[in-house]
């Protein structure tokens, strides 16, 4: 037995009661047996085909039953059905936007859930905004993750918990030990192993109904177009420039969300860009920074934590997007600051001049992104460039021998303190590069200078510096502490 | 024919001038004898449309769940919706006819540059085909 409550304006069919009490096992019989009671309530309740006509939510006490089991929710003695009508409008005059608003949209028939996975996700199934119908949505989303490094990470292991159906992998690299410190989807035993393997394994071990897809290339403007094009979701977990801007550029090209996130030392970015009339990258960065300005997380360091936190919220929004629940970050980049733990939020807007995605669009295809932003482009850089050796370079093995000859001459270090503390080369005089150029006139133009840093190309702008100044007899440690330790000192440890 | 009291009705033009230039959506309470509506309160709701709100509203099932329930604990009944055109006539259109409820009488303000213009109410068929103009005293 259950009872029903009567909307006030169909109580004219129920004799004037404003509750009628039925009996019935599940909601689709009660509602039978109500309009079998009242025959003139039918057609307000249920369609020519017999089905709930579209503007009415079925209640059982404070639930929706779509969220439950449909009309075959069961009822129990004492509980009561509501019927609420869906309503939306507006003054737009095309009818049909609204016509099937987003939550009645069925999911496809084979996003349906085994057994399994109704127990496997029954912390989302119990929250009223996910439900089945999320679930389901969730294992019918396509998304593709761009990295699987310090963003990648988390994200992988959470969206493959989370049951999205098919995740996509972009990486060619390979797992080495500085990984470790924050790449959580990788294990030691990984070390030398393809990352997106590794990923994928881990991914596959915390939830084996996810289909994983390895794009093991490197994103260009060549292919990119074509391994977005079947995704609905694009998330940035990409750590240099020339690749920003070209996933943000397909993501605009491609009508695709580009979930995006960034991370330095203690400092991280996240927002969604690319949303339908939201700001693109380039509304907010028109032009790529100087070359070099920016150090990357292999220059600058980044705590092991801070991908973590910044490449969830990447997750949480891209699950946000594939339930459409909640405020998306749109136009508003979040700053998050672990330090003084703090986030703080920029709002960002639509540049109409955007090249990409303004009024007015100059950019109508995918472009030369290392180009644009000034760097070499990976086929054109020698593959062992930190080994070639130039005029005015000098190799490790060189150096040892002119130490051990007891030569005089200036040996200059021009990294920073912190790194001197890690590992150095006796005899070394510390002068970080910013300070450099104070210090020149400490030099006789008769000296003979040799500068290391941690990989030669600090050392090699010092270089530049005092050849600049006059200095004739200035030489370059090529592969700087690094090849040091390979070839010289395995003692020496290497970060 | 629906009458809508004072109190109410100072409410609802209130509430749509301050959404403007976004729609506004609310509900009606009230009681209802014969053929003549009389609305004694207002309930401001939320528009949970997604998008564009300056040309569309959506209520949540939720809302109008309590919107109900106040009513009948109060001694009325939800007997309509309201909502408003920013900058355009109170007609009733394609989209609120595609997402109408035949139950209820829906109340359109008009607001023009910020300011209550004219106000319409409507009765929508359950076919969701056509709405009649209904008489509205306000």
């Amino acid at each position: 037995m259950a009872k029903i409550l009567i909307p006030t304006p169909l109580r004219q069919f129920t004799g004037k009661q404003d509750s009628v009490t039925v009996t019935g096992d599940t909601v689709g019989s009660a509602l039978a047996n109500l309009t079998a009671q009242f025959p003139d309530l039918r057609k307000q309740i249920f369609n020519d085909e017999g089905k709930v006509r579209s503007f009415v939510n079925v209640y059982l006490n404070d639930e929706d039953i779509r969220y439950l089991s449909k009309t075959d929710t069961p009822v129990k003695d004492g509980d009561a059905i509501s019927l609420v009508p869906s309503i939306a409008g507006g003054s737009a005059l095309g009818g049909s936007v609204l016509a099937a608003p987003p939550e009645k949209a069925a999911p496809p028939p084979e996003a349906a859930l085994t057994k399994e996975e109704i127990l496997r996700y029954s912390r989302h199934l119990i929250i009223p905004e996910v439900g089945i119908e999320g679930q389901q949505k969730l294992k019918a989303a396509k998304v593709l993750l761009i990295g699987a490094g310090g963003l990648g990470a988390p994200l992988g292991l959470y969206l493959a918990a989370a049951g999205v159906g098919r995740i996509g992998l972009v990486d060619f690299d390979v797992v080495d030990f500085t990984n470790l410190q924050r790449q959580v989807i990788h294990s030691t035993a990984d070390v030398g192993r393809n990352k997106i393997d590794s990923a994928a394994e881990k991914m596959k071990g915390i939830n084996p109904n996810v289909t994983i897809v390895k794009h093991e290339v490197a994103l260009t403007s060549e292919n990119a177009l074509d391994i977005l094009k079947d995704y609905d979701i694009v998330v940035d977990g990409t750590d240099n420039f020339p690749t920003r801007y070209l996933v943000n550029d397909a993501c605009v090209l491609l009508g695709k969300p580009n979930v995006y996130g960034s991370i330095f030392r203690f400092e991280g970015q996240a927002t969604v860009f690319a949303y339908e009339g939201g700001p693109c990258y380039r509304c907010l960065y028109p032009e790529p920074p100087p070359p070099g300005l920016v150090p990357s997380c292999a220059e600058g360091g980044v705590l092991g934590i801070l991908p973590g936190t910044i490449g969830l919220i990447q997750a949480t929004e891209t699950v946000k997007l594939i339930l459409g629940i909640g405020e998306p970050l749109v136009g508003r980049l979040l700053l998050y600051d672990a330090l003084s733990m703090r986030f703080r939020e920029l709002k960002l807007r639509k540049n109409p001049e955007c090249p990409v995605c303004g009024d007015h669009r100059t950019i109508t295809k995918l472009i030369d992104y290392h180009q644009f932003c000034g760097v070499p482009s990976p086929n054109q850089a020698p593959a062992a460039q930190e080994t070639r050796m130039n005029e005015g370079d000098i190799s490790v093995i060189e150096l040892k021998e002119k130490l051990d000859r007891g030569e005089k001459f200036v040996l200059i270090d021009v990294r920073e303190p912190h790194e001197y503390k890690i590992c150095n080369i006796p005899g070394a005089k510390l002068i970080p590069l910013g300070e450099f150029p104070q210090h020149v006139g400490e030099f006789s133009p008769d000296d003979d200078i040799v500068i290391h840093c941690r990989s030669g190309v600090r050392s090699g702008k010092a270089c530049n510096v005092l050849r600049a100044a006059g200095f004739q007899h200035v030489r370059n440690v090529v592969g700087g502490i690094l090849a040091w330790s390979d070839q010289v000192d395995p003692s020496v440890p290497k970060y | 024919m629906i009458r809508i009291e004072s109190e109410p009705w100072t409410a609802m033009v209130a509430h749509a001038r301050a959404t403007y230039p976004n729609e506004c959506c609310g509900a009606m309470l009230g009681s209802i004898e014969g053929d003549e509506k009389t609305v004694h309160a207002a309930a401001a709701l939320d528009n949970a449309f997604a998008g564009e709100q300056a040309r569309y509203y959506q209520l949540r099932s939720e809302d109008l769940l309590a919107a109900d329930k106040a009513a009948r604990e109060r001694g009325m009944s939800l007997i309509g919706i309201y909502h408003s055109h920013p900058d355009c006539g109170a007609y009733f259109s394609e989209t609120d006819l595609k997402n109408s409820c035949p139950w209820y009488s829906f109340v359109v303000l008009s607001i023009q540059k910020g300011e209550f213009d004219h106000a319409n109410s409507w009765l929508p068929d359950a076919d969701q085909t056509k709405a009649d103009k209904e008489e509205l005293i306000y």
